[in-house]
């Protein structure tokens, strides 16, 4: 479509070019003529002009001898037509001629081949297919072009898809939420939390009533705290051995050998094997909930 | 040192922050350690569905990483390392795509141990959001750091225990003496699968809720919807009819907690409440393929393919040292009243 447009652009610039030599020439005449009775010589003149105009303006030529049948015919009728929408043929005369040449005729007939023009295009267009508006000899060529779009567009499409699979290659939407492995990493992960929350409530219940501020409070939160040291110190062993559980819950049977560096065992170089619990016994003296932890902590070790 | 941050804005490489974040501690003020920061990012370009899972891992590690890291093609690994330094970003976690499948690492800075993980699946957490019925996200999720349970993983070699010990080491330690369970929301579940050696990479969020109450008060209070009672004569037929009891239930049993103190208005202390787990965020099915001594280079210590790539560096022996460190540190870190969740599932169907 643009190529087209573009063509008869550049065809009505060409045929413009040609005019203007042509319309100074005619001018001169019009001019050495203007003080007699010119109307009726310039109008037969410029008539011809116009005809010569509205023929070039045509691409075809089968409408000019209808066009020529028409404006005689249609001339005399064509005194003073609406030249409301014409301003490009007025346009392209002025452009032409250079000077301003008054004449109803002349515009009248500028209009009436536009409007022949305008119509045989208009009637064209209701037969055409696809393609669109397009002068014939250019048809085959921009059937010749849609047709390698599209080829290319599938191609391309064919391409992108390929790309599209190797991009998502892994990616899996869960298609229902809840199957059984899920609900089974669901439980592990809910025990895991359990354990964590109902550990942390005992830790903090201990200290519920104890404030920090006091010091008799903050000997004895130092005691608990050291007492959870040494029971974390007995069952967390290397990362070799086993991963380590909460220090109040009850331990996994495997734990039971103790810590795999020597220092780190509760008897290490313990000579009196009375004093193996000696923390122990320095917290007899503490509250009944304490002892409770003691007695977890103990059973740890053992 | 909040001018110390601005000022380091590389010309390449700019994590940017927040602007009404808060400058976030080095150091836990509770335990007394270093609280582990991360760095999200990928090599090379990635497609698609990729790139969002790394924007949903990096939802996954917050509050403790750069949300809006941005990068560039040119920057390498040593750019990152050199503004890891200063802010205290202890690991990176580097995502890159092969022809065959994604691959994740995961390294310590500034000179551990790499490992390097196959991604078989993946699913992006609004895909997962997508297939359930009711999803949930509450706003202020994101601003608590998760806990993360192991699972499964005792029963391996030294390789695993390798992986547990990087993977605790991402996620900061929670004090249980001092632990408010309400900033528990979010974990972090890892289950190693020993007969297919694939390790399953799941992130749930938790809530409460109370048990022992019948499902209609319970959603009346919560809800704060006016219920229908047209057909009821009296609001006693409300209050205690039986309804149906739901499937659920019946495993809340051995999910109940009892609360140490007020968490929510129907959550309160000494009543029970059951855990209720729902899943967001990325799931992945992951594979360890490579355990490297240094950042993406050094010995390589273990390989699913066989000794593929020896290289011995001279920094080889450094590296292994570092990682002897770390398991040292390991068992310094829990002498304290830190906990890190652990779970062992090993004797438990024997």
């Amino acid at each position: 479509m643009t190529m087209e447009e573009g063509n008869v652009a550049a065809g009505k610039r060409k045929r413009n070019i040609g005019k203007k030599k042509g319309n100074k020439t005619k001018n001169k005449k019009l001019k050495m003529l203007e003080g007699k009775g010119k109307k009726l010589r310039v109008s037969k003149k410029m008539r011809n002009l116009f005809e010569k105009r509205a023929r070039d303006y045509n691409s075809d030529d089968d409408e000019e001898e209808e066009e020529r049948k028409e404006k005689e015919n249609t001339e005399a009728a064509a005194t003073r037509r609406g030249g409301g929408g014409d301003n490009s043929s007025e346009g392209r005369e002025e452009e032409e001629g250079g000077e301003i040449q008054p004449g109803v005729m002349k515009f009248t007939e500028g209009v009436r081949a536009f409007r022949v023009a305008f119509k045989n295009i208009i009637k064209r267009n209701i037969a055409n297919d696809s393609l669109g508006p397009v002068l014939s000899g250019h048809k085959q060529l921009i059937a010749k072009k849609l047709a390698e779009e599209e080829a290319e567009r599938k191609v391309k499409g064919e391409a992108k898809k390929e790309k599209h699979l190797v991009a998502e290659k892994g990616h899996v939407k869960p298609a229902n939420y809840l199957d059984s492995h899920e609900k089974f990493l669901i439980g592990i992960a809910t025990k895991g939390v359990v354990k964590l929350f109902n550990a942390v409530n005992k830790a903090q219940k201990a200290q519920k009533g104890l404030d920090p501020s006091r010091s008799k409070d903050a000997k004895m939160i130092r005691k608990r705290s050291k007492e959870a040291f040494f029971s974390e110190l007995g069952k967390t062993s290397f990362p070799v051995q086993n991963s380590s559980s909460k220090d109040n819950t009850s331990c996994d049977p495997s734990n039971d050998e103790g810590p795999a560096w020597a220092p780190l065992r509760d008897n290490y170089m313990l000579t009196n094997p009375k004093l193996k619990d000696w923390d122990k016994m320095a917290d007899s003296a503490i509250v009944d909930d304490v002892g409770r932890m003691s007695e977890d902590s103990g059973s740890d070790d053992d | 040192m909040a001018r110390f941050r601005n000022r380091k804005t590389k010309v390449f490489v700019k994590p940017i922050v927040k602007k009404n974040q808060q400058q976030q501690s080095n150091v836990d003020h509770i335990t007394g350690n270093k609280i582990p920061k991360s760095f999200v990012f990928s090599r090379g370009k990635l497609p698609g569905p990729i790139r969002q899972l790394q924007m949903d891992l990096r939802k996954l590690m917050l509050p403790y990483t750069a949300l809006n890291l941005k990068e560039k093609k040119r920057n390498n690994l040593k750019d990152f390392l050199n503004v890891a330094g200063p802010m205290g970003v202890t690991h990176f976690l580097i995502l890159s795509k092969t022809e065959s499948s994604p691959f994740l690492r995961v390294a310590k800075t500034p000179q551990g141990p790499t490992l390097t993980f196959k991604i078989h699946e993946y699913s992006l957490a609004v895909d997962i959001a997508q297939s359930q019925l009711r999803p949930r996200c509450p706003q202020d999720l994101l601003k608590n750091p998760p806990l993360i349970v192991l699972s499964g993983f005792a029963a391996g070699n030294e390789h695993l225990k390798l992986t547990t010990t990087m993977f605790k080491n991402i996620f900061p330690d929670i004090d249980i003496n001092t632990v408010k369970l309400s900033s528990c929301q979010r974990i972090v579940l890892l289950n190693y699968n020993k007969d297919t050696q694939l390790i399953d990479f799941r992130h749930y969020s938790i809530r409460l809720q109370p048990v022992g109450v019948s499902r209609r008060i319970r959603k009346f209070v919560q809800n704060h919807q006016v219920p229908d009672l047209r057909n009821l004569q009296d609001v006693s037929d409300f209050v205690t009819k039986a309804g149906y009891v739901s499937e659920s239930e019946a495993d809340e049993e051995a999910a109940t907690v009892t609360l140490i103190s007020d968490l929510s208005r129907v959550n309160r202390a000494s009543t029970k409440s059951a855990v209720k787990l729902q899943e967001i965020g990325p799931r992945m099915t992951l594979q360890l393929t490579k355990i490297e001594g240094g950042l993406c280079s050094g010995e390589v210590m273990f390989s699913e393919y066989g000794n593929g790539g020896n290289k011995k560096k001279p920094d080889s022996e450094k590296g292994t040292e570092k990682e002897d460190d770390d398991n040292d540190d390991e068992i310094g870190d829990s002498d304290e009243d830190n906990e890190r969740e652990d779970n062992e599932e090993e004797d438990e169907e024997d």
